[in-house]
């Protein structure tokens, strides 16, 4: 289908991303588990595509892999729980270590910057630093604890959707398509079906497309901290990937995450900490020029000016949340914008559209006008 | 022994078996086809694709009549009229061409519905399915070269 979106269509879709935004920044305990489905349902799909292909029918295919998947999740939390609950108080007693291998590496790095500039040391730049985070270390836990345990509680009722949401997308995706074709009018009927194959495709080329750009990255940053010798560097590198799955302040964590973590391992050596840092900023530039591009970007078809000025207005309008979500809204906002400003400036649709309503009146009225 | 029972049509699957393009397809592989197929209505003298449109669907005639004619023009620009169990629009399943002839209802008419993409997907999930409709096809466009060599000017799209 030919695409010539004027500029009044792409105001529109703009405008709608952001409106969506904000309404989806209202309803976050809906939008978050909707997004985490679609995930796994496209990362589901070829398995069950695969499974159709062996004879399975789309039922018993979803059946399998979505129950599956859900199976697979109950048993690592039945096997995680307790592991976890064991090992709380040595998590404690790591994060207060992780936490003073950071404050102790930033002191090292402010008292070297004291000896090279003279202003630094007359401002006494090192103790004011240490001083405000050896404050906010010891009261983070007391304020900041108990809002984050009531958050997690409130949000796993509304996470535990997420796997169900998948199931039934995989089962019922088609009766969706179905649905939607019946509820338009014959004028714009192949259109429509036009645009949710488009939709369909959009989303899919970008939930799978971040799938393998978290699977590169992993690889990317575990084998870039591997070299330089920091442990645990698989754990490390997937953590930071889909930390990343935020723009810029999943980045900016996952680096924090990983000065930490070289900071505490290596005390004695500051350099580990750089290093650490100079793998991070390197694979976040092969992420940005190789990766991203490869996975994510070709699916959106979208212009890196646009793609950067619309993650900060995600990020002014919806938070987070809006980072996150103004990707994947944008590529379907575009797609939805585009087609329907095709039917709309359509005149022939239009026509079209029009003498069936009064076929239809017509109809209607055939035996009252007697 | 419930197992393994001969399937028994049910009558929505009659009426698809009687259509020429599924003839060929077992009662399950029907389903399946019935959950890709669309189904609209048609008023008479309402159009349901243009001459140069971009074709994205094949339509099946499940009861009424389809008028194949140029655009504009039902009267002296007419085709062909199609009834039921006949198939048009089929070579927007094959490739992107515009459609080559404007298609209205001749009279109130239901028509099967399947989309070019939902095809597609049968190709890759559903081979044995999609070979068989495409066998069907190609001996239905083998007909309509037939007819056009046999009877010059009777040709639609």
């Amino acid at each position: 289908m030919n695409r010539s979106s004027g500029p009044v269509v792409w105001i529109g879709i703009i405008v709608s991303t952001c409106l969506l935004l904000f309404l989806f920044k209202k309803i976050l305990w809906l939008v978050v588990p909707f997004l985490l489905a679609l995930i796994i349902y496209y990362f589901l799909q070829p398995a069950t595509h695969r499974l159709v292909l062996h004879g399975f029918s789309r039922k018993s295919a979803a059946a399998i892999t979505g129950g599956g998947f859900i199976l697979l999740l109950l048993i690592c939390v039945a096997l995680l729980f307790p592991w976890i609950s064991s090992h709380a108080v040595g998590w404690q007693v790591s994060l207060a270590r992780y936490v003073e291998g950071g404050s102790l590496l930033l002191q090292k790095t402010m008292a070297g910057l004291e000896t090279q500039f003279s202003f630094l040391e007359r401002a006494s730049l090192s103790r004011n630093v240490s001083e405000q985070m050896a404050g906010f270390t010891e009261t983070f836990a007391q304020r900041h604890l108990a809002d984050f345990v009531l958050t997690v509680a409130a949000w796993l009722p509304s996470l535990l959707l997420a796997p169900f949401l998948a199931f039934f997308f995989l089962r019922d995706g088609r009766r969706f398509t179905k649905f939607i074709g019946n509820a338009v009018p014959n004028a714009f009927f192949e259109r429509t079906l036009y645009l949710i194959h488009e939709m369909d495709k959009t989303a899919r080329a970008y939930f799978q497309g971040l799938i393998n750009l978290t699977i590169l990255d992993t690889i990317a940053l575990a084998v870039g901290l591997w070299v330089i010798g920091l442990s645990g560097a698989l754990m490390l590198g997937l953590v930071c990937a889909v930390l990343a799955w935020v723009p810029y302040v999943g980045s900016i964590l996952g680096c924090l995450l990983v000065v930490l973590v070289a900071a505490t391992d290596f005390p004695l050596d500051p350099w580990m900490a750089y290093g650490a840092i100079i793998v991070f900023l390197l694979v976040r530039l092969l992420d940005d020029f190789v990766f991203m591009p490869l996975t994510i970007g070709r699916s959106l078809r979208m212009h890196p000016l646009l793609t950067v000025l619309m993650i900060f207005v995600g990020g002014a309008v919806a938070g987070v949340a809006g980072l996150m979500l103004v990707l994947p809204l944008l590529g379907i906002a575009m797609v939805v914008g585009e087609t329907v400003g095709l039917i709309v400036t359509d005149p022939r649709l239009q026509a079209r559209y029009a003498h069936a309503r009064r076929l239809r009146t017509q109809q209607a009225a055939a035996d009252l006008q007697a | 022994m419930f197992l393994f029972s001969k399937e028994e049509d049910s009558p929505r699957l009659k009426q698809l078996r009687a259509l020429s393009l599924f003839s060929t397809l077992s009662p399950r592989e029907l389903k399946t086809v019935d959950g890709l197929l669309h189904e609209r209505n048609y008023l008479q003298d309402e159009v349901i694709f243009d001459q140069g449109e971009e074709g994205q669907a094949l339509y099946i005639i499940e009861s009424g009549k389809v008028l194949i004619c140029r655009q504009g023009r039902p009267t002296e620009g007419k085709i062909a009229e199609l009834g039921p169990s006949r198939l048009f629009g089929e070579l927007a399943l094959l490739d992107n061409s515009p459609r080559a002839a404007q298609a209205r209802a001749a009279e109130n008419c239901t028509l099967a519905v399947l989309f070019r993409a939902d095809f597609l997907g049968l190709l890759e999930t559903h081979a044995v399915i999609a070979s068989k409709i495409s066998l069907q096809l190609a001996r239905h466009i083998g007909q309509r070269l037939r007819e056009t060599v046999t009877a010059p000017g009777s040709q639609s799209e």
